[in-house]
């Protein structure tokens, strides 16, 4: 079994709290690393446009969502 | 609703937002609400936190708190279930703080839910007023149902620290850890708990 679907698999336990709980958590996780992520390429002089390509989101999206920080 | 908060119900959410400035979050969040409880005086909350003797235990809720906020605002619950899934976020959190420093994960964002956009937030900045989150909001609702519940007439603070040791997330896990639980703190308010039972 690869590694994608023994995660896939997890994520999808039995209890569908438990899959749940895991994905609402790592989604939040994900919202902080992204801020995380973002403030320290504005700080390092990244332009929007470069952050939103590395994010794989429009430079609005992503302007919208941090910008004014 | 509002109307029907008692006095020190009405405290707790004003305070709330005083600790959401003090801490220079964004938002108001149910960790905010709890801070403001705890700082509650002859309350029927405070009764029944004094009760539980969680007063000389406030050092530690506070310093709990600050440890999930420094965990991206996630509870051990969370944490558990990332761990199912082969994700150690300890070790994420200290590889973060590696690279961007001590306290860089720390929860700006947390309670928002996800898919938050962030929408207005320019405005929110700028007028100074600070939103509940999504999670705060919903505490708020279930104090309600809660006070419904038990046919009490108005809401209390004693109805939002219940409402609090209902909802799962990082507030109830701290104050559990502490000897707070819905069930306890319904014991020292109504009793055995079976009389008043909703």
């Amino acid at each position: 079994m690869t590694e994608a679907t023994d995660l896939a698999e997890r994520a999808g336990d039995r209890d569908p709290r438990v899959g749940l709980r895991a994905v609402s958590a790592l989604r939040r996780l994900l919202e902080q690393l992204e801020a995380v992520q973002v403030r320290s390429a504005r700080n390092q002089g990244w332009s929007w446009q470069e952050i939103a390509a590395e994010l794989g989101v429009s430079r609005q999206a992503v302007h919208k969502k941090y910008g004014r920080q | 609703m509002f109307e029907r908060f008692t006095k020190d119900a009405r405290a707790v959410v004003t305070e709330a937002v005083v600790h959401a400035k003090r801490a220079g979050a964004e938002t108001v969040e149910e960790t905010h609400l709890l801070l403001a409880l705890l700082d509650r005086k002859g309350s029927r909350g405070s009764f029944a936190l004094t009760s539980l003797g969680l007063p000389a235990r406030r050092g530690s809720v506070e310093r709990a708190l600050a440890e999930a906020r420094r965990r991206g605002g996630l509870s051990r619950a969370d944490a558990d279930a990332l761990s199912g899934l082969g994700i150690d976020l300890s070790e994420i959190v200290s590889r973060v703080e590696e690279a961007h420093g001590q306290g860089a994960l720390k929860a700006e964002r947390s309670g928002t839910g996800g898919g938050g956009t962030g929408r207005r937030r320019g405005l929110v900045r700028r007028s100074g007023h600070r939103p509940f989150t999504r999670g705060a909001k919903d505490l708020l609702t279930d104090s309600l149902r809660i006070a419904l519940a038990n046919r009490d007439r108005s809401i209390g603070d004693e109805h939002l620290l219940l409402a609090i040791t209902a909802r799962p997330g990082v507030p109830a896990e701290v104050l559990a850890d502490h000897g707070v639980t819905y069930e306890s703190v319904r014991r020292v308010l109504y009793g055995g708990g079976e009389a008043k039972a909703g």
